[in-house]
């Protein structure tokens, strides 16, 4: 076994135990990357060309390689968001997340390719090319947080960070075979996030063991005063037990999914994953969620691009990023940079975010969605009075092939149905690998209601130890 | 047909900075003395991923600034995103509380045009960040047509308060009263310097006119006032150009217009109206005060100029004028009171700081809290002249000897050879033995009844007097020769 095989709590335990030195843990990793990145294309910024820094030689992450989302800011290394508008930014500043990571010891490989600001869910929405899925390189690795799922499946790094606004973790955690999982909304500092939707947005690990993102989760579980949406409770317990069980526990399908159709294995999944449950001595139950599922696709979109469009009212090419010098005046200046900074898919956000708050008509959609939002909240809350977590897909499909995206965008969005309701009311989600169809690896979601994060991993070690472990994938190779 | 007549409607919106050591949403220096582009930082330059967090002394100097216009806290505000593109806007939106004030429903007193007092409501305060300052290369001082803009983003993200007022106001002059009322409240209350001359205070004003036959010309805001001054002209103005064209039969456009403080006159915006939609911000929770914090900030507010000065009147007998003048800066007022505590009569005290402290003040172009002379001192100075222990002239002797020299009283007065209370009694006949005994030709002059005039008695008189320094009582002095002479 090659040490970049290695779960994350192999490599700490394997360091501890001096089997191998950092830098041969290292050294693995990037003979991984140099050898598999020609078809993946994870990368949007290598930083593994020099010896690694390790930030804290005594501190539980010393010397573990990791990657990043490129919308996290890492002070003085290039942060794009996978976008032409940030040129070679290099931020004066780390994201809070990272630093915590960094103080902890952990090494920096990278900035990880990613769907233009975080919109998007292929990887393919990004100035810098498309990202492989590292199972099978013709097919997408799922957004927007692509890079940093494939990074993981394809054994370039034990863990890494993505952020999740709709699925922007969970869908590509799924698509790769891999854990990907969203916190509480507030479990995370966003600090150094580069922000799509503020109220949305939040930083989560991809592991290839649910324990392995407990111990991360216990890294980035810290309150932030940067942040004034972060959790001032006292730090939640991530630690990692084995005497777990579900017993008695309700776990509930939602009614409204039921008529939805699935690809095959993802309905196969479902029906394996419920008999684990039941087995484990969970009470499967049903929740009624018609807020939900009739509005929350409509509600996510309004909000999502009323913040988004202001949240990308900065990049003027005023004080970084790319710019023109040879405008005739600030108009066209302005003009000039975001008409060939944005990508399309941004431009096409933006402009539905400024008609959905258009002044005529903000009451009937912005105003309108934020209501939406409060019912849905609403709505989840008393479900969760009758369960303790939600069983559903990430995806109603398993991942298509580049290039062959739906040509109805309005599907596209639907296809996010059960990803992004969690995000509007700020739950907890996480994406759990069950096997695989072919070479594909099937994922499917567990939900559970506002500050359940940790009981919600716990689970998630129960499902593994039933339906199994990802290996890594084959990357192409 | 009668002739027709017009009614200003005018409301007021006065942006003010808002006292604070950092800035409203990152913990950068407010310093407003510092190098350009110095006092910066992720979160007010705003760079991707940065986050604002509320300086909670921010809401504290607003609460304040409220409490001074008779406001009530609102227990729970929000935060909006403004949006709209300027190169001195770092976000390209500028967080505000727009509609959903931290204070709101107060009102200010002003006297209307024939001395009544009549109330200015003020609809609200509410919190908002600065954006950054620029300086362009263009003659006119304008970002359209220079060569080359500065942007200076020290002031990006300065807290603000911005006064919204009721259209209450119907001329020129009751605008500027309600603009000094309201610079004069806040200052009280700590919430602001609100200094001119810094651009610590802004002015902009809707001005409409109501015409006796029932039209009623469309609201029209002018910019860019930043002196009483330029206030007052600036309305008067808009007042005869509105009159005039409502006069003609015209219609008053809904525009934004510019004041040109030095040709004196408002011209339409060359600009156009920045297109702006509001969003909650999301980076930021709904601000909730608690009664608690109302209570302690309420309990933090000094008495208002206005009650001040008539405890003056009322309750230590000062003339209205001098109490007025006195309560205009608070701490001209506290310097007073505390003269009054360290034992001055009340109306004396008054009547010296009006006349002689503001005079030194005024020559020096300085501020009562850099005034040497404590009111302790005074206090001293003002009881010795009312207890005839100094003669008035002398009193300004010694006031103007401390004020100069940083001397303490009796330093002065020492300095000055004063003696208190006069030259008399054996003192005084000391002098006079002393000075007949240097002129015996004077006195055989005088014992030989030569002096029939009596001039030589008035020359020794004069001796004596100028021995004691004038500090003698003349008849006195006649008494004791008289005496010394038989």
């Amino acid at each position: 076994m090659e040490l970049y095989e290695l779960n994350l709590n192999d490599v700490i335990e394997g360091l501890k135990a001096k089997r191998f030195s950092p830098s041969e843990l290292y050294a693995s990793c990037k003979q991984r990357i140099d050898t598999c990145e020609p078809n993946i294309h994870a990368f949007i910024t290598r930083t593994d060309d020099t010896q690694p820094q390790t930030g804290n030689d005594g501190g539980i992450f010393a010397g573990v390689p990791t990657v990043l989302k490129d919308n996290l800011c890492t002070k003085g290394i290039r942060t794009t968001a996978a976008s032409r508008i940030l040129g070679d930014w290099k931020p004066p500043y780390d994201a809070t997340a990272w630093k915590y990571l960094r103080e902890a010891g952990a090494v920096l490989m990278g900035k990880v390719n990613m769907d233009e600001f975080a919109m998007g869910s292929t990887c393919g929405n990004s100035a810098f090319g498309p990202t492989h899925n590292p199972h099978d390189i013709s097919r997408v690795p799922g957004g927007s947080s692509g890079g940093s799922a494939a990074a993981v499946s394809a054994g370039y790094v034990p863990f890494s960070l993505g952020s999740d606004t709709g699925g922007s973790i969970r869908q590509p955690a799924s698509f790769c075979g891999v854990y990907g999982f969203k916190p509480t909304y507030g479990m995370v500092s966003r600090y150094g996030l580069i922000s799509y939707g503020s109220s949305l947005d939040q930083i989560g690990p991809f592991a290839r063991t649910v324990r392995d993102l407990q111990l991360v989760m216990s890294v980035l579980a810290q309150y932030d005063p940067m942040d004034s949406s972060c959790f001032r409770e006292k730090n939640p317990d991530f630690t990692h037990r084995e005497d777990v069980s579900l017993k008695g526990k309700r776990v509930a399908l939602v009614k409204e999914f039921q008529d939805f159709t699935l690809d095959a294995p993802i309905a196969e999944a479902m029906t394996r994953t419920r008999k684990v449950l039941e087995d484990e001595g969970a009470i499967i139950a049903e929740v009624s969620l018609p807020v939900v599922a009739r509005y929350a696709v409509a509600c996510y979109y309004a909000l999502a691009m009323s913040e988004a469009h202001t949240n990308l009212e900065r990049y003027d090419g005023v004080r970084y990023g790319y710019t023109v010098t040879d405008a005739a005046g600030v108009k066209e200046m302005f003009e000039r940079v975001r008409s060939y900074g944005f990508g399309s898919e941004v431009k096409s956000r933006i402009i539905a975010g400024t008609c959905l708050t258009e002044p005529s008509r903000c009451d009937e959609y912005y105003v309108a969605a934020t209501k939406v939002r409060t019912l849905i909240a609403q709505e989840f809350a008393r479900a969760f009075g009758e369960t303790d977590y939600i069983l559903q897909p990430v995806t109603p499909s398993l991942p298509h092939r580049i290039g062959e995206e739906d040509e109805d965008e309005m599907k596209v969005y639907e296809t996010d149905l059960y990803t992004l309701p969690v995000n509007l009311a700020g739950l907890p989600g996480l994406s759990f690998f069950t096997g695989y169809a072919g070479n594909l690896p099937v994922g499917l979601q567990l939900i559970g209601p506002r500050w359940s994060d940790s009981g919600l991993l716990d689970a998630g070690v129960i499902l593994e130890r039933h339906l199994g472990s990802p290996k890594i994938a084959n990357g192409g190779i | 047909m009668s002739e027709l007549t017009f009614t200003p409607v005018i409301g007021i919106e006065i942006h003010i900075r808002l006292k604070t050591d950092t800035k409203i949403f990152c913990s950068c220096s407010t310093n407003p003395e510092s190098p350009a582009n110095t006092n910066i930082c992720p979160v007010c330059m705003g760079l991707p991923g940065s986050l604002p967090r509320l300086n909670h002394n921010v809401v504290e100097k607003g609460m304040l600034a409220g409490l001074a216009l008779n406001c009530s806290v609102q227990p729970k505000s929000l935060f909006f995103r403004k949006s709209y593109f300027y190169p001195d806007l770092p976000k390209g939106h500028q967080i505000s509380q727009c509609d959903l004030p931290v204070v709101a429903d107060g009102y200010i007193e002003v006297h209307d045009a024939d001395g009544n007092l009549k109330k200015i409501r003020v609809n609200h305060l509410h919190l908002e960040e600065d954006a950054a300052s620029m300086h362009h290369s263009a003659s006119d001082g304008r970002l359209e047509g220079a060569a080359t803009s500065y942007v200076d983003y020290n002031r990006a993200g300065m807290p603000l308060g911005e006064i919204v007022s009721e259209p209450d106001i119907s001329s020129a002059q009751e605008a500027v009263e309600y603009a000094m009322n309201l610079q004069r409240r806040v200052r009280y209350a700590g919430a602001s310097d609100a200094d001119l001359d810094k651009g610590m205070m802004r002015f902009d004003a809707n001005v409409s006119l109501k015409c006796s036959d029932g039209r009623w010309g469309r609201k029209v805001e002018v910019k860019n006032m930043n002196s009483f001054r330029a206030l007052e002209r600036a309305i008067e103005f808009e007042i005869k150009r509105q009159k005039k064209i409502l006069l003609s039969g015209g219609e008053v456009l809904q525009e934004t217009r510019h004041w040109n403080d030095a040709k004196g006159v408002t011209s339409a915006s060359r600009v156009k109206e920045f297109y702006r939609k509001f969003i909650v911000e999301p980076d930021l929770p709904p601000l909730i005060v608690n009664q608690e914090w109302i209570d302690r900030v309420t309990a933090m507010m000094p008495e208002m100029p206005d009650v001040r000065a008539n405890r003056y009147v009322n309750d230590m007998g000062l003339p209205r004028d001098v109490a007025e003048v006195i309560t205009d800066d608070k701490n001209l007022a506290d310097y007073f009171e505390s003269c009054v505590k360290a034992g001055a009569n009340p109306v004396r005290a008054a009547h010296w700081v009006r006349t002689e402290v503001l005079r030194v003040l005024n020559e020096r172009g300085q501020k009562i809290d850099a005034f040497t002379v404590k009111p302790e001192v005074l206090a001293g100075l003002v009881s010795r002249v009312d207890d005839r222990k100094l003669s008035t002239t002398q009193g300004k002797e010694v006031f103007d000897y401390m004020c100069a020299n940083g001397a303490g009283l009796e330093d002065a007065v020492k300095a000055l050879g004063i003696t208190e209370g006069g030259v008399a009694g054996n003192a005084l006949n000391d002098i006079i033995a002393a000075v007949i005994a240097a002129n015996p030709d004077v006195l055989e002059e005088i014992k030989s009844g030569k002096d029939k005039k009596g001039k030589k008695l008035k020359f020794l008189q004069g001796l004596v007097m100028k021995e004691t320094k004038g500090q003698a009582k003349p008849q006195e002095v006649a008494e004791a020769i008289a005496k010394a002479l038989e």
